[in-house]
């Protein structure tokens, strides 16, 4: 329990400015903030850039970074006398194998993208000059008419769960209370998603303004924008161009803009762990209900959207709901679908919701020899085989399949991919960034991992698996977040769909 | 919303309350849901899952700590979804700490394997997951021990430090499979704020975290008769449980009823908790002495102590009028005994000098 006047919310940038879990850094904090000794340590601990000191170069060994030959960058690494080691995302699947360096790196934007077209909401080859016309329209026409464009575009959250972005600005307006607040998630951090990096990097004032736009909308006058740490450059364009709108004047002065940095830990992309981390504390998602519309930074009403999607809001204000709705097939909108893995050209490509794994690869320039299975959206939606690629790329289709669009993350896996070793280091992944907070996903997460390492240790006898499906039942549905209940996805749907090379065909 | 009145668990009505907990509306209607991080004295974490129950019009299943009833709620806590939940979590927790109940609850009762037991599930059927949690093996402090094997990472003891007690000494450190309870730097408990009121034993279903004078001695709980007593360290008249070893007539240790069951809702401090091991020490009076005229000390009954006390006062009450008398009672007295000293000061010798040194 912190004293009256503790500053609970400054730790985590006071940690960082003693340079990590140091000796002594722990007291002075304490001494700085108020904040009980024991409960620094723990903040501090939690967060894997703060508690580790040492490491110099952070070596991604994702599954695209793991398919591109993480293990040789490691060893090159090492020769040179580096202080590295593997982390389970840096946000750079189109460069895999990827290094995030901690002492500052030059951060290269992806190769690859869709050429321009105003068939896309975003549209990340477009020149990002703002004019801030869409604001200008939404104060001319009022809160009721963009919250009513907002649903009338059938927006869904694109941060992974795809929920309706209009019934969170609604839930946020409907609440009693004042104070309010909008926070950008902007931690993207599922293993084969790299597009929220692209968009602050190359479309900056698209965010803004639309952050400009749901403040308007929610009478909110405080924005917090919670950038990964690892997106230093992202995180620089995003207060450039706030310096910008600001001089031109685009800007309601009475707006306060506050930029806080993660500090390596996936959970925080998971939206009341984020607020959690914003409040300086261990990143541990809340119980819901109550949601944050209700309940949420400070307790107060908060909405919290992420980049893609805040990134949609002026387009969708600018040519209309209907407009946005008409962008996609089967579902509303046009999307951001993150290309990596077995494909000729990685990068980030803007398609209709709804196309299909086929023609995305197309777009990506095809795969890389004979594709064998995919992931739709990251870590968390485990794999389908090449039979589906002709399924509807959207939230209800995947669904249906059993598994999900989530951030979009697509990671493509051709014949040369053992799945029991990808599914291994889908494992690895959820058992790193597990929080530790319940106990389905804390040991469930371990018991997966080391029962596919004993699968493997085994010469392949299926009787070791015999424990699977009664854990992955117990975590998909007793987990308290969305990691713990997909955390066993990827092994799960492997075993679905290449029963032979678990030994159960 | 419903115009229900009502809330429904397994097909028994019970009087909507408003802010009211299912666990809490359960145990109205005597339907019990286990608990493992769950105590009434804390706000509910959620964090273990074993109470997990149905409750139609949700997906997923939800914690009865935490979940807060709706007036028609309809509730389930007896369906075979829940029941595997249980056993699910059980199992978990088995094989990520100490399986074998008997090595399990070698110093302190294991809430863990009592359920073990009443739900059926066998030990030791999972294979030892080994959790990478760290201990403080070299924590000097003479009273509270650790042992992260044990523990299910409930962090009722730290929510218990910080909620409770306001002291916040310990702290969930790490993360994922790795995460422990800890202190600020792994420091040992006697170099933190840590007061030794041991309410993060209490608090603990599993005996992760124990007294080590009991950890020392080597007698599990289940073998000792609690002796229920009040604490005579001060006047509040906190209840303890004297947990006693019949057959070596030693005292063990003290645990603090259940909350809820007495004045100190389940709380003790230091005192109460630790400062029992004078009771054996060789140098404690355990007959009465008097004073020959030599001025050497010896044994005497209680009858002959007294009567000598009793004389010496009325001998001064005699000589130098009764207000040359004064009584002072000890701060350890109970609030029965002070008020005994007073009725002897006031009604037996006349007089109003009375005392506690408490009050100075």
């Amino acid at each position: 329990m912190e004293p009256k006047g503790a500053r609970r919310e400054s730790i985590l940038d006071l940690l960082h400015d003693a340079g990590g879990l140091r000796p002594g850094a722990v007291g002075r904090v304490h001494l700085d903030s108020k904040v009980p000794e024991a409960d620094v340590y723990g903040v501090a601990t939690f967060y894997h850039l703060l508690a580790d000191t040492t490491t110099d170069v952070f070596v991604c060994d994702g599954l695209s970074c793991r398919i591109a030959g993480c293990n040789s960058v490691m060893d090159e690494l090492q020769a040179r006398g580096e202080k590295a080691r593997f982390v389970s995302c840096v946000g750079r699947c189109d460069a895999a194998p990827a290094t995030w360096d901690r002492r500052g790196r030059p951060e290269t934007l992806s190769p690859a993208l869709s050429p321009s077209s105003d068939k896309h909401a975003i549209d990340l080859a477009a020149e990002d000059t703002q004019p801030y016309d869409a604001l200008a329209l939404a104060r001319d026409k009022g809160a009721d008419w963009v919250v009513a464009e907002i649903e009338g575009s059938g927006i869904q959250g694109r941060g992974g769960a795809g929920f309706p972005a209009a019934v969170k600005w609604k839930g946020v307006r409907a609440q009693a209370v004042k104070e309010r607040y909008i926070v950008l998630n902007a931690d993207e951090g599922e293993p084969g998603t790299f597009k929220d990096r692209e968009v602050m990097l190359r479309r900056p004032h698209l965010v803004i303004e639309g952050l400009a736009i749901a403040a308007f909308a929610l009478e909110a006058l405080e924005i917090y924008i919670y950038v990964r740490g690892e997106f230093g450059a992202a995180k620089a364009a995003l207060v450039g161009a706030v310096e910008e709108a600001k001089q031109r004047g685009d800007l309601d002065d009475r707006l306060r803009w506050h930029f806080v940095d993660g500090h390596g830990a996936y959970i925080c992309g998971e939206e009341t762990a984020l607020l959690e981390a914003l409040e300086g504390r261990r990143g541990m998602p809340r119980m819901k209900p109550p949601f944050p519309v209700e309940s949420g930074f400070r307790g107060k009403p908060t909405l919290i959207q992420n980049v893609e999607t805040i990134a949609c809001v002026p387009a969708i204000l600018r040519n209309g709901g209907a407009w946005f709705r008409g962008l996609g097939r089967t579902a509303p909108g046009s999307k951001l679908y993150c290309m990596s893995g077995h494909v000729t050209r990685p990068g980030v490509y803007e398609a209709p919701l709804g196309v299909s794994m086929r023609e995305l690869l197309e777009l990506a320039g095809g795969a890389v020899g004979t594709v064998k299975a995919f992931s739709p959206g990251g870590a968390s939606s485990g794999f389908l085989p090449a039979s589906k690629l002709d399924v509807a790329m959207d939230f209800r289709s995947l669904a249906v399949e059993g598994s999900m669009l989530g951030s979009a993350g697509v990671v493509v896996l051709n014949e040369s991919v053992d799945m029991v070793e990808a599914s291994l280091a889908q494992a690895v992944f959820f058992e790193q960034e597990s929080c530790g907070q319940c106990s389905p996903c804390r040991i469930g997460t371990q018991i997966i991992r080391q029962t596919l390492e004993r699968y493997l240790a085994s010469g392949r006898d299926p009787k070791t698996l015999a424990i699977i499906p009664e854990v992955s039942w117990g975590m998909s549905e007793a987990s308290i977040c969305g990691l713990g209940l997909a955390a066993s996805l990827p092994v799960k749907s492997a075993m679905t769909w290449f029963p032979e090379e678990f030994g159960i065909g | 919303m419903s115009d229900s009145k009502f809330v429904v668990i397994d097909g028994s009505e019970t009087e909507y309350r408003e802010g009211e907990t299912v666990l809490h509306a359960a145990r109205r209607l005597g339907i019990e849901i286990p608990t493992l991080c769950h105590d009434d004295r804390l706000e509910p974490a959620g964090a273990c899952r074993i109470c997990l129950v149905e409750v139609e019009g949700s997906r997923l299943m939800q914690p009865a700590c935490a979940f807060r009833t709706a007036p028609g709620m309809v509730v389930r806590t007896n369906t075979t979804r829940v029941d595997r939940n249980r056993q699910f979590i059980i199992s978990l927790h088995l094989a990520d700490t100490v399986a074998d109940r008997d090595e399990a609850e070698d110093v302190s009762i294991s809430r863990l394997h009592e359920y073990t037991e009443k739900y059926g599930v066998a030990e030791g059927e999972w294979q030892h997951v080994g959790s990478p949690r760290e201990g403080r093996p070299d924590d000097e402090n003479p009273f509270i021990a650790f042992r992260a094997d044990r523990c299910i990472v409930c962090a009722a003891c730290v929510r218990y430090c910080d909620e409770v007690e306001g002291v916040s000494a310990i702290t969930l450190a790490n993360r994922g499979g790795r995460t422990t309870i800890a202190t600020a730097d792994l420091r040992s408990l006697d170099h933190t704020t840590c007061e030794m009121c041991g309410g993060c034993i209490a608090v603990c279903p599993t005996g992760a975290m124990t007294e080590k004078p009991a950890l020392f001695y080597g007698k599990p709980e289940r073998e000792l008769e609690k002796v229920r007593s009040t604490c005579n360290f001060c006047g509040v008249g906190c209840q303890i449980d004297i947990n006693v070893d019949r057959n070596a007539n030693r005292i063990v240790k003290v645990t603090s009823p259940p909350p809820g069951t007495t004045v100190n809702d389940g709380n003790l401090c230091v005192k109460g908790r630790f400062a029992n091991d004078f009771v054996h020490h060789p140098d404690r009076l355990t007959v009465p002495l008097v004073r020959e005229t030599d001025g050497r000390l010896r044994e005497a009954s209680w009858d002959e102590a007294l009567e000598r006390a009793v004389r010496g006062l009325q001998g001064v009450k005699e000589t130098h009028g009764v207000d040359s008398l004064a009584f002072i009672s000890s701060s350890r007295c109970t609030g029965e005994e002070n008020y005994l000293l007073q009725k002897l000061a006031r009604a037996g010798f006349g007089t109003q000098n009375i005392h506690q040194c408490a009050a100075t």
